[in-house]
């Protein structure tokens, strides 16, 4: 694609949603990199100085990919057969199922963590019904820390894995079937084409790993992110936090660099024909699968919310906290959805763009994105204050609602361009030259060809960027509007110092506030394909 | 994709709209525990007619806090007013240029030792750090008394701390670096770790494991505790060196900010938090705050203040040592 071979109307959304993303993306990070750099004195030294990490930080860094690398893989090896199981095994209650699984996303990682803290401590629930200790070291160990982030985030990863399988063409499936056997056919065929989708969960799985520092924190494991929040929070010294901040974003890079290594050509637009062909189902493991799905959702699901139940049993005034959340509830739910629906009215004309770019191009685009991605949501939130806290007409945005959606916006269009651009890469340019011929402009083609195409991709992005929207804190609290508050910050401000059965009480109001949405939407886009 | 822009100016305008109207209003960022600090603001809404635009804080661990907020907004400052539950955050913000002078009428009978001479801050209404222990594991004559006590071996393994880079436990070690010096607190912290201390996130996740026994003992803050002990959970609290180095009192400090857009509100909700009737409202709350006025009553469960041997402190030294304190910690505790 050559801007010489765009239409006008091509050039200017695209130009558009560039323009929104350097606004709301780019900017926050590039204007506290321009700040650190600016007030560092001589010379930039003390940049280079807190670069070169010392052995402890190497050390932090080193867990930290760790934790990210084994996250990744956990939630891919989770996710990815639950996907393909979804996608093309004959499942009974798939609707019900699919929400099911989706649901230990909808649990903010950190209440994940308390669960297992709760089952797996030293004077946990195991520990007090076989009479010792068993778990504990497993509990407060990296491993552990791997196992709980792996089984909250195993949902983007099936979800990235049905979405992908459901593009790839049958006939293919259906030739190799004649020769090999299922187990092989998907594996040398159909996975290999769903692997853009697999790999961009995995590197945002990975992303969202190595930026927490709430269950590691929790597990006691030491991580390198809590090196940049200790300059936050403890040194009060942003520029140090935004340095300390690259060896995270360098990682993050030379992570999508493998992956695109591992992945190669398949990253790159498959000129396929999409739809030609009836994809092959895989139902001699429906089984297997049904026992699968049904001991992940016993781990994800079932013993956490259990465990919390359990816990919360104990709340004295539960009622009255949530009459108080009434406020909060609806603007955070009013708030993500915006937040979700402007992330992807962008994200999906930067998704398409990198799609049909050239593979250079394209690779560079994913970097950024996930560099942007990784970035800690302090950093963002320091930038947006910097950014928008100025007199005159910017500065009549800063103090109002807008500014979390600006928030939502910066944090998250770069993980709904990568999910998106996965998705129109599924989608032939021939489907769109042939559009041309036929006479039909640019934004019809879009509207009526490449947009449905990829409907369960810009329903997938929107769903995790509601979620993340939803559950976001870090930047939320330093741009929240005065008197104004949303369910994270309200429920993040009422724990401090209030008893274990109230906290959990309460990680239970945040995750049914989300999923009854949700569900609701899972169970509709079911019922309208079973129709 | 243009409609969905105009949702968002529709949200944006709904803030300007109530933000412009004429009822008088005073914002202020709050790192009291909000289930402690919201009654107090509703009540001076009840009683001034002004309303109270508060943003509240998580704890230390879960983001990094209103004080960066400040620090961020200082071109252009929103707030009027800042109450902190604990001194660093307020220090570091008076010696960046965040806060305004400010003395109030209300701040006479507070010791003077809680003033600050220059007037940017005033303390109101202290907390402690205590050891806390489980007493269904440990006998109250065999409960440590000194924080130096949980370097003894009796206690290996047996011990919680939260992590000291953050915090009402960041203010204690500067406290502790301060009074005591480097070398022997130095040697002390090493011995903690040789005695396997556990270094959690939050006071809140160190009470926790003292309630469930997966520790015997830790070092936390008095509401910490008392919020325990009023759930009916197994534990009780030791003040610290209370015969020896004074045990470590936190005030809540609270100042003006320093070009604050309802500065006259800003000094009005000032005052009203630095009376008698607040400090009475927080030793009757689950804070169990000690009230610093003379006169007022203490809570229950806490020794009055004049029972026991406060630690003299310098406010301003104590967090000027802070960042060295933080480094040090983090080697010798490998945190």
């Amino acid at each position: 694609m050559t801007m010489r071979g765009l239409q006008a109307t091509q050039a200017a959304v695209l130009a558009l949603a560039g323009t929104a993303f350097a606004v709301c993306c780019v900017l926050p990070l590039a204007y506290m990199v321009w700040r650190s750099l600016a007030s560092a004195p001589q010379g930039g030294a003390p940049v280079v100085a807190a670069l070169l990490l010392d052995a402890r930080q190497r050390e932090l860094l080193a867990n930290s990919t760790l934790l990210g690398a084994g996250t990744a893989l956990g939630a891919t090896l989770i996710g990815a057969p639950l996907g393909v199981a979804l996608a093309r095994v004959a499942l009974p209650f798939k609707g019900v199922l699919r929400v099911a699984l989706i649901a230990p996303l909808l649990l903010p990682p950190y209440v994940m963590g308390l669960a297992w803290l709760y089952l797996g401590g030293s004077a946990g629930l195991v520990a007090r019904m076989v009479g010792r200790d068993v778990l504990s070291p497993w509990t407060y160990s990296l491993a552990g820390a791997t196992f709980v982030l792996a089984l909250v985030f195993f949902p983007l990863s099936m979800l990235a894995t049905e979405v992908a399988l459901r593009r790839v063409d049958g006939r293919s499936e259906e030739a190799a079937l004649m020769v090999a056997r299922p187990g092989r056919v998907l594996w040398r065929i159909t996975l290999p084409l769903a692997a853009p989708a697999i790999t961009a969960a995995a590197l945002l799985i990975f992303v969202l790993a190595i930026s927490e520092f709430g269950v590691p924190g929790l597990l006691r494991v030491r991580v390198f992110t809590t090196e940049v929040f200790t300059a936050f929070a403890a040194l009060y010294d942003f520029n140090r936090a935004t340095i300390l901040a690259l060896p995270l974003l360098v990682v993050s890079v030379l992570v999508t660099a493998v992956a695109a290594v591992l992945v190669g050509e398949r990253l790159i637009v498959t000129r396929r024909g999409t739809r030609a062909g009836r994809p092959v189902s895989f139902d001699a493991w429906r089984r297997f699968a049904i026992v699968a799905s049904m001991c992940v959702l016993l781990l994800a699901l079932v013993v956490p919310l259990a465990v919390l139940a359990y816990e919360a049993s104990g709340v004295r005034s539960f009622a009255a906290i949530v009459r108080g959340s009434r406020e909060a509830i609806t603007n955070s739910l009013m708030l993500a959805t915006i937040g979700a629906s402007l992330v992807v009215t962008i994200a999906v004309w930067l998704g398409y763009t990198r799609a049909r770019v050239s593979r250079g191009l394209g690779r560079i685009a994913d970097v950024l994105w996930v560099v942007l991605f990784a970035t800690p949501s302090t950093v963002i939130g320091v930038g947006l204050i910097g950014l928008w806290n100025q007199p005159g007409m910017v500065g009549a945005v800063y103090g109002t609602d807008a500014m979390l959606v600006l928030a939502y916006l910066a944090r998250f269009v770069p993980v709904a361009a990568l999910v998106l651009g996965a998705s129109v890469r599924h989608v032939p340019a021939s489907h769109e030259e042939a559009a041309a011929v036929g006479g039909a402009g640019w934004l019809r083609a879009m509207t009526f060809i490449v947009l449905p195409q990829i409907r369960l991709g810009i329903l997938t992005a929107w769903t995790i960027a509601f979620i993340l929207a939803f559950g976001e804190l870090g930047a939320s609290i330093l741009v929240a509007p005065p008197g104004a508050t949303t369910l994270p910050i309200r429920i993040y401000t009422i724990i401090a110092n209030t008893p274990p059965a109230q906290v959990a009480a309460l990680a239970l109001l945040q995750s049914a506030v989300v999923f009854v949405p949700l569900a609701a939407l899972g169970l509709g886009v079911a019922v309208r394909e079973v129709r | 994709m243009a409609g969905l822009w105009i949702a968002v100016a529709g949200a944006a305008c709904r803030s300007v709209d109530s933000a412009g109207d004429s009822e008088p209003t005073v914002t202020v960022y709050v790192s009291t525990d909000r289930v402690f600090s919201e009654p107090v603001l509703r009540e001076y809404e009840q009683r001034s007619g002004v309303r109270v635009n508060a943003v509240y804080d998580t704890e230390e661990t879960k983001s990094t806090g209103l004080a960066n907020r400040l620090l961020a907004e200082q071109n252009r400052p929103r707030a009027d007013v800042f109450w902190s539950n604990e001194p660093v955050r307020t220090l570091v913000l008076k010696s960046r240029g965040v806060l305004a002078p400010y003395r109030s009428p209300s701040a006479q009978g507070i010791p003077d030792a809680l003033v600050d001479p220059e007037s940017y801050w005033t303390g109101f209404s202290a907390r402690m750090r205590v050891i806390v222990y489980n007493t269904t594991l440990v006998e109250p004559d065999g409960a440590p008394q000194s924080i130096f006590d949980l370097a003894d071996p009796t206690w290996k393994g047996q011990v919680a701390m939260a992590d000291p880079r953050f915090g009402s436990t960041s203010f204690h070690v500067a406290a502790l670096y301060t009074r005591v010096g480097n070398a022997k607190m130095d040697d002390f912290f090493r011995k903690l770790k040789m005695n396997q201390v556990r270094v959690v996130e939050g006071n809140s996740v160190v009470r926790d494991l003292v309630a469930r026994g997966e520790v015997k003992v830790g070092l936390t803050d008095t509401d910490d505790v008392n919020v325990a002990i009023e759930d009916g959970q197994p534990v009780a609290m030791v003040l610290p060196d209370k015969e020896g180095l004074g045990v470590p009192m936190m005030p809540n400090m609270v100042s003006l900010i320093a070009n604050a857009p309802h500065a006259e509100q800003g000094r009005a909700l000032i005052d009203y938090l630095l009376s008698s009737d607040v400090e009475q409202m927080l030793a009757d709350s689950e804070a169990v705050q000690i009230p610093l006025h003379a006169g007022v009553p203490g809570p229950e469960n806490i020794p009055a203040i004049d029972s026991f041997k406060p630690m003299t402190l310098d406010y301003a030294a104590a967090a000027s040592r802070v960042e060295d304190a933080t480094m040090r910690l983090a080697s010798i505790l490998e945190l």
